[in-house]
This record gives structure tokens, C-alpha cells and sequence, in this order.
């Protein structure tokens, strides 16, 4: 083999990565090039030497910042996965009632209007109807409040925001339901669940627990989100006693300027 | 069964949506990957930054992954981008091509030079002074592990030019460093 052919192994010779037959080739010509044998022996030489540099480790910073990450991207797909998912369930079981064939479709709608007449006849006609009525409502108000008090004491957050906007549905606000849910506000870690709880906690703003949990609120908050969230809540409410709890938020030096500001905006708003 | 999941295998379930299993190749690869940008720039704190850029955007485009290359080839292709739109970045001004011949700013530490001796810091000096696309192919081959098959698909050339530039690296290395250690000696 030529010089030029036997060099254009030498990378390959370098990291090893050769076969026995152009290694043999490549030693055996070598012993005879002076020149091609200098070439290879200072190539290696500088290769070698590339093996003093040591592997270096990054700090432990890198590693912290990648978890946090994750965690945030794990919580984005958890929060975008739930309501969707329950949705698509929901939409299944619909689907499994529905017949194919329009012969069957046809059919099923005669029944369920065939259904309906007889419970609308039978209602009407039976005096103690509605009563058994009221408490079947009775019943769901109370496994709804249930399962909000359930959900509400998950790890995944998004699975307690379910339970906040659960809720939602509460007729009469249940005592226990507004102290777990006055409760998530003021101690769930999660900026998104916190904020979840002051909407649901505002359809119940009429009740006196909720607004005192309110205004006791305010001095629990550390993020700037919820703490605005709050305020602008205590003005839409006019809820005046939370004066002095503003006031005091006012002194609290960590408190971000822009929540501050608001919230003296917001002591001007409520003294008038 | 017990066999361990291959990386493919494990990015493919990142895709799929398993996303805490990208933890799985963090910490097989991320200190080889601060060391490849640690060669390449020379500096630390920036070498960090662009390894975590690699893997959110590992994570963020965890959907085009189709796991027809080596998991590795994906993730050096995507860390040559971090790496050129960081270039792009700190010098909008000076163009790609030249960015690309420049030789990297390393802040050698005094006390690494007395800790490992002065060949470390000799051969550190050296390897910045080679061009950035030599120093890169060198990294990658010596060492990443990166066979020059898996080098020429991430670079997107033929098998033979990785092995042109090897040889030529190796060889200008070997050049820059003697002239250094002359400098040193006089």
C-alpha cells in the first residue's frame, strides 16, 4: 500500500476502532517508512497526551436546576392532562349508550322519550314525588362536598384543583368544605391551587367565616400572585375590615412593590 | 427481561409522556456533556448554562425524537445548536463562519495549573488555540466516545472528511503545543 492509503488509517489506529488485517498492514509498513512511522508516532504521542486533562464535575447547581424543571414540566402535563382526560371518559360512556345503527338510534329515542312521559305523568300524579326528589339532591350536595374534601388532600395538584373546582357546586356552602377549602388557601404549596381557592372561595362571600378567613389570609401569603389575587378581591367585596390587615401588610418589607402599591391603591378604595 | 433499557428505549417513553424518566439520562450524560462545552468554551458557568438548555429543549421537543439515530447523536445535535445559537447570541455582530474559526477563552485556575502540573494547563492553552470546528471533531471522538460513523451522521458529511479532520487536528495540536512549550521554556 501506498503512504497516502496506510495515513488514512491512523485515525482509525488512534482510537483503536481497527480491524486485525489493516492494523498488520499498517505496523508491517511502518517498519519500513521512516516517514510514516515518525507521522504515527507523534499523532499517538499528542493523543495520548490529550488524556491529561481530567473530566471536570459541574456544580451541584446544575443538578438542582434540572429537577426544578422537570418537576415544572411534569406539573404543566398533569395540569393539561386532567380536565382533558376526564372529559374524554365522560364523552366514552356517552358513545357506549349510542348506537350505530340509525334503525337502533331511532329506537333509543323513542324509548328515552317514552321514559320521559311516564316520570313526568307519575310525578305529577304522586303528591310525595318531589320530596323524594330533594333528597336524592340532598344526597349527591353531600357526596360532592365528599369527594371535594377527598380531593382536596391529594398529592398531584392538579388533582386538588379538581376538588377546588368541585365546589363550585355547593348549594349551601357546607362549614366543613369552606374551612378545608379556607384551609388550601392559606397552606397549599402550589401558587396555581392557592389561586384556584380564592375564585371558589368567592361565590361563598357572603358567609361571614369566608370573609374573616379572607382578611386573615392576607398576612399568609408570600407569592405576589396570590397576595393580588386577595386584595383585589377585599375591594370587589368592600370588605372594610380588611383596612388594618392591609395595613399591616403595607410594613412587611419583603413585600414586592407591586403588590404594595396595590394594595395602598386598595386602602384608598376601601376608605371611601 | 432484567436487561437495562437501552437510551432510545428510555427517551421513547420521555416522549411518550413519561417525562420523570429524562432524570434516567441526566445523570448518565450530563457531566460529559458540561465537559464537551467545557472544551469547546472554556468557561464553567457557561458550560452549565448550555447543558441545562439541552435538556429543556430535550424536553420541549421530545415529540420530533424518532429514535431512527443513536440517542446520543440526537442529543450532540441539539447541543451543537445550543452551543452556535449561544455564539449567535454573545456576538451578534461578528459573523457565524468567523465565530466558528475562533479560538475559546479559557479561564484556567491557578490552582488547577500547580494541582495537576503544567502539562494540564499546556494542553488546555493548546486545544483553545485550535479552531473551533477541529476542536469540536476532536472532543467528540477522543473524548465523547463517538465513533467517526456517529460523528459524520451528526455532523451530516462523509465518514472520510471526520477522518481528514482528526488527523489534521491531531496534527495542529501537536504543532501549537510544542510552540507553547517553547514559550514556556524561553
Amino acid at each position: 500500500m501506498r503512504c497516502q492509503d496506510i495515513q488514512e488509517k491512523f485515525p482509525d489506529y488512534l482510537t483503536g476502532d481497527i480491524d486485525a488485517k489493516t492494523r498488520k498492514a499498517v505496523q508491517s509498513h511502518i517498519a519500513d517508512c521512516s516517514t510514516c512511522r515518525e507521522e504515527l508516532e507523534s499523532l499517538s504521542s499528542i493523543w495520548a497526551k490529550l488524556g491529561v486533562l481530567p473530566e471536570e464535575r459541574p456544580s451541584e447547581d446544575l443538578r438542582t436546576r434540572f429537577y426544578s424543571m422537570l418537576e415544572d414540566e411534569k406539573q404543566e402535563i398533569e395540569f393539561q392532562r386532567a380536565p382533558r382526560g376526564f372529559r374524554k371518559s365522560f364523552s366514552g360512556w356517552l358513545e357506549g349508550w349510542w348506537p350505530r345503527r340509525p334503525a337502533f338510534q331511532f329506537s333509543v329515542a323513542l324509548l328515552l322519550l317514552a321514559v320521559g312521559l311516564t316520570a313526568g305523568f307519575f310525578l305529577n300524579s304522586r303528591g310525595q314525588a318531589p320530596q323524594e326528589l330533594a333528597q336524592l339532591r340532598q344526597e349527591v350536595q353531600n357526596m360532592n362536598q365528599m369527594l371535594t374534601v377527598s380531593l382536596l388532600d391529594q398529592q398531584s395538584p392538579s388533582e386538588r384543583i379538581r376538588g377546588v373546582n368541585l365546589s363550585y357546586g355547593m348549594e349551601k356552602p357546607d362549614p366543613q368544605v369552606l374551612s378545608r377549602l379556607l384551609r388550601t388557601l392559606n397552606s397549599d404549596p402550589n401558587v396555581n391551587v392557592r389561586l384556584a381557592a380564592v375564585d371558589a372561595l368567592y361565590l361563598f362571600r357572603d358567609n361571614k367565616m369566608v370573609r374573616e378567613g379572607f382578611v386573615a389570609s392576607l398576612s399568609q401569603q408570600s407569592s405576589p400572585l396570590v397576595q393580588v389575587a386577595l386584595i383585589d378581591l377585599m375591594v370587589d367585596i368592600r370588605e372594610r375590615q380588611a383596612i388594618d390587615a392591609l395595613k399591616v401588610l403595607i410594613q412587611d418589607e419583603e413585600l414586592t412593590p407591586e403588590v404594595k402599591q396595590r394594595a395602598e391603591q386598595s386602602i384608598e378604595q376601601l376608605s371611601y | 427481561m432484567d436487561r437495562p433499557q437501552t437510551d432510545n428505549q428510555i427517551m421513547l417513553e420521555v416522549k411518550e409522556g413519561k417525562v420523570e424518566k429524562l432524570a434516567i439520562l441526566f445523570e448518565k450524560h450530563h457531566v460529559r456533556l458540561f465537559n464537551f462545552f467545557l472544551r469547546l468554551t472554556g468557561n464553567r458557568g457557561s458550560s452549565e448554562d448550555l447543558v441545562q438548555d439541552v435538556f429543556y429543549r430535550i424536553l420541549k421537543y421530545r415529540t420530533t425524537y424518532h429514535g431512527r439515530s443513536k440517542f446520543t447523536v440526537w442529543m450532540y445535535q441539539i447541543a451543537r445548536n445550543a452551543h452556535i445559537d449561544q455564539l449567535r447570541k454573545q456576538k451578534k455582530d461578528i459573523p457565524l463562519e468567523d465565530q466558528w474559526e475562533e479560538a475559546a477563552s479559557p479561564d484556567p485556575t491557578p490552582d488547577e495549573e500547580v494541582e495537576h502540573g503544567q502539562e494540564v494547563a499546556l494542553m488546555r492553552q493548546a486545544l483553545s488555540r485550535l479552531p473551533l470546528k477541529k476542536r469540536e471533531i476532536l472532543v467528540l471522538s477522543r473524548y465523547q466516545n463517538m465513533k467517526y460513523r456517529e460523528i459524520a451522521e451528526l455532523l451530516g458529511c462523509h465518514i472520510g472528511t471526520v477522518k481528514t479532520y482528526v488527523h489534521r487536528a491531531v496534527k495542529d495540536l501537536g504543532q501549537i503545543y510544542l510552540e507553547l512549550s517553547r514559550e514556556t521554556v524561553s
